[in-house]
């Protein structure tokens, strides 16, 4: 019994030696842009590098913020993000919900077809799309990076595997009682979703967030940058200004991590919700 | 079977695989290398190139300037210093004429990126845009860029610039770009280190003499940087100063003759004979040996002067330039790396091409306002006729008193030009790796230019010469 106490004892020690491990070297990066936020430019290209915090933080931040209006660019990622998940959530879930719950015709080749647009890579809708908008006279708007992203075959797709957890039983009682199909599908299946919608809304909000090229050719106008195309004109040829890029890249993280830790909990149970099927 | 250089043929693939490269580079926050080689590949010859009229919304320029049918309002994009030597230029054209130059700065990568969409769906483009010289051919090849050879030969500018620049500005016989400044090469040195250790950078004229001098420097001191990562840069600079050419005049892929069998021995032999650093170009570490001269030299272009003042100022004074070592006794010493252009895009109106073109002899083809971004953002331009002025002559203490400026200026005259085209990526990439394999043992400089060139061949879907 005592032998295997210590076995489990070792098992353990190793399992958090290993996990600790990991843990530094993914969070050295991030120390690192912090730290480097906080320096000036000659300091950041010193060799070793310094690894404790400067003060030049609010230096290089006034410099990011005379350069390029950066907190304007922060606010229109935001915009554009929190827009795009809310209307891609409601989107993907009456989809997912239709996929999972309803018979129709052509149901399975809509569906493939669907998930068959996941292989397309972005570069290539890039130049059709812009064609689209400029004949649309929407170029440089923000509705020309939300909408054409809206409905998420990854968000669909995942609705629908997890509204197929919802036992039909459950649904047909609804309707006996009168509900009608949209009180069914907000009243009851919505509710029993949560943990999927804040794991997709997590998803939906970083793939908007990052999103480069496509926002790079519809935005044309500095003040309607969103953060990666702000950060991509901070990289000259002869000089990078590696202090005002850690400034800027440190603070476009801040509502990404505010998000994921409000919705922490129900993303890994989102997450997993859909692996396992009755 | 290909004969001629044939731009336009891999259309689609390109093009998925250009915006691929473009599109990563830009996720993955891709910074400039300061190798003027590494932009994305290039565009595609058909797709898109008809698109235009119609939509082009502000930027054709509208309003034609009382009857000379000039637009009154144009947009110029640019990067980085480049974006603002511009402004200098846009001041003075706008307070000599009735017009507004509207310039946008950009990040690199990203206004390429961006360029090579809206040239390739014809709308979206400005009507003056910087074009490095090494993207020349790939943007071309969008077929979205006016030709300007009828305004170059009636303005009569063409001999004013050095003769290095066309070549990668021309398309069957069209030009479509204006040079705008040059990289002329040459090694910078440390006269401490030189002189501490008896080089005497005179006395090097070869690469051999190169490396014997370089063996005075104790362990811990190298004589240059060659890193793993970046030799085809330094092919490069060496194979175009033997005037070599990766790609024949009727498409072949040319990267195994003589000329870069001779170069590659040579990077072998600089290798071997341990003077080299291995530190990645452009990092911290970088920097750092040139601060505090663990690498005592650096071959490299005129622009490299910027950053060294920038970056490393407290070694200001103790720079010497030199002319690149000759492969052989006698042999020449002027290459060229890097440069940019300005370009037209032909989907703006007639009146917006036209005030385009006037804006750009003005700031290109006018030694005053060369000398002006040369002077103001160290922009060295390829403008050969300016080289005449007295502040060429000058002793500049950066150079401790050295008049390193007319050394470019005679470098720049003397650079052969150079075959860019769509798939000069392919050549860097193949180059790349098979230098690589020869240095470390795998293979013999014979084998690695043969391979390099076998697989261009076979993904360029060319043959070899």
């Amino acid at each position: 019994m005592r032998e295997q106490q210590r076995k489990d004892a070792v098992w353990r020690f190793l399992t958090y030696a290993f996990v600790i491990t990991m843990v530094v070297v993914m969070m050295v990066p991030l120390y690192w842009m912090l730290v480097a936020a906080t320096l000036p430019q000659e300091q950041f290209l010193q060799f070793p590098p310094r690894l404790i915090p400067g003060t030049a933080f609010l230096d290089n931040f006034a410099a990011l913020q005379e350069r390029l209006d950066f907190l304007r660019t922060i606010r229109n990622s935001v915009l554009i993000a929190v827009v795009y998940t809310l209307l891609s959530l409601v989107l993907c879930s009456m989809a997912g919900f239709a996929f999972a719950k309803y018979e129709f015709k052509y149901k399975e080749p809509i569906f493939y077809a669907i998930l068959a647009t996941l292989v397309l890579p972005i570069q290539l809708l890039v130049i059709p799309l812009f064609l689209l908008m400029a004949q649309l006279e929407w170029t440089n708007t923000f509705r020309a990076i939300i909408l054409p992203w809206a409905a998420n075959p990854i968000g669909i797709f995942l609705m629908r595997q997890n509204m197929k957890s919802i036992p039909d039983a459950l649904l047909e009682s609804a309707r006996m009682d009168g509900a009608t199909e949209f009180q069914i599908f907000y009243r009851i299946a919505l509710p029993t979703m949560r943990s999927s919608l804040a794991a997709l809304a997590i998803i939906l909000f970083l793939f908007q967030w990052d999103l480069f090229l496509y926002p790079l050719v519809i935005l044309e106008s500095a003040d309607m940058y969103t953060i990666p195309i702000g950060l991509a004109q901070l990289t000259g040829f002869q000089r990078i200004y590696y202090d005002q890029i850690m400034v800027a890249a440190t603070l476009a993280i801040v509502p990404m991590v505010v998000l994921f830790l409000v919705l922490q909990k129900q993303f890994v149970s989102g997450i997993l919700a859909g692996s396992l099927k009755e | 079977m290909t004969n001629k250089p044939d731009y336009a043929r891999y259309g689609r693939r390109r093009l998925i695989k250009g915006a691929g490269i473009a599109g990563l580079a830009g996720l993955a926050g891709c910074v400039g290398t300061g190798d003027p080689g590494d932009g994305g590949d290039g565009g595609d010859g058909s797709d898109g190139s008809d698109g235009g009229d119609g939509m082009d919304g502000e930027d054709g320029g509208d309003g034609s300037d009382g009857g000379n049918d000039m637009a009154s309002e144009i947009d110029v994009w640019g990067w980085d210093v480049a974006a603002r030597a511009l402004t200098i230029t846009a001041d003075e054209y706008e307070s000599e004429n009735d017009a507004t130059i509207a310039v946008e700065e950009f990040g690199r990568s990203a206004m390429k990126d961006r360029l090579q969409t809206n040239l390739l769906s014809g709308s979206g483009a400005p009507a003056v845009s910087m074009l490095e010289s090494v993207d020349g051919p790939s943007f071309i090849d969008t077929g979205s860029v006016a030709p300007l050879t009828d305004e170059i030969e009636e303005a009569g500018v063409q001999e004013d610039f050095v003769s290095g620049k066309w070549e990668a500005l021309t398309v069957d016989g069209d030009i479509y770009a204006l040079p705008w400044d040059t990289g002329p090469t040459a090694v910078y040195y440390r006269r401490s280190v030189y002189g501490e250790h008896d080089i005497d950078p005179d006395s090097i004229e070869t690469w051999e003499d190169f490396i014997e001098e370089g063996q005075k420097l104790p362990d811990d001191q190298y004589m240059l940087n060659l890193p793993e990562g970046d030799l085809s840069g330094v092919w490069r600079y060496q194979f175009r100063q033997l005037s070599g050419e990766p790609f024949l005049e009727s498409g072949e892929v040319n990267i195994h003759n003589e000329k870069s069998l001779r170069v590659a021995r040579n990077i072998k032999e600089i290798y071997d004979a341990d003077i080299a650093a291995n530190i990645e170009g452009w990092t911290s570490a970088w920097f750092s040996a040139y601060g505090d001269a663990t690498i005592a030299s650096l071959p490299s272009a005129a622009w490299m002067e910027g950053t060294l003042r920038d970056e490393l100022p407290d070694t200001a004074g103790d720079w010497g330039v030199f002319k690149i070592p000759a492969l052989e006794s006698g042999g020449p010493r002027a290459s060229n790396w890097g440069g940019s252009n300005l370009m037209i895009a032909d989907q703006v109106s007639d009146e917006a091409q036209a005030r385009g073109w006037d804006y750009m002899e003005f700031t290109l083809a006018t030694e005053e306002m060369q000398l002006a971004m040369y002077d103001e953002y160290g922009l060295f331009p390829a403008l050969e006729t300016t080289y005449d002025d007295p502040v060429f002559d000058e002793e500049l203490d950066f150079y401790d008193g050295q008049a390193a400026r007319a050394l470019f200026a005679e470098v720049a005259q003397d650079a052969p030009g150079y075959r860019f085209t769509a798939d000069t990526p392919e050549v860097s990439q193949a180059i790349e790796t098979e230098l690589q394999r020869m240095i470390n043992g795998e293979q013999s400089p014979e084998e690695a230019v043969q391979a390099a060139a076998e697989t261009v061949a076979e993904n360029t879907d060319r043959d070899l010469a």
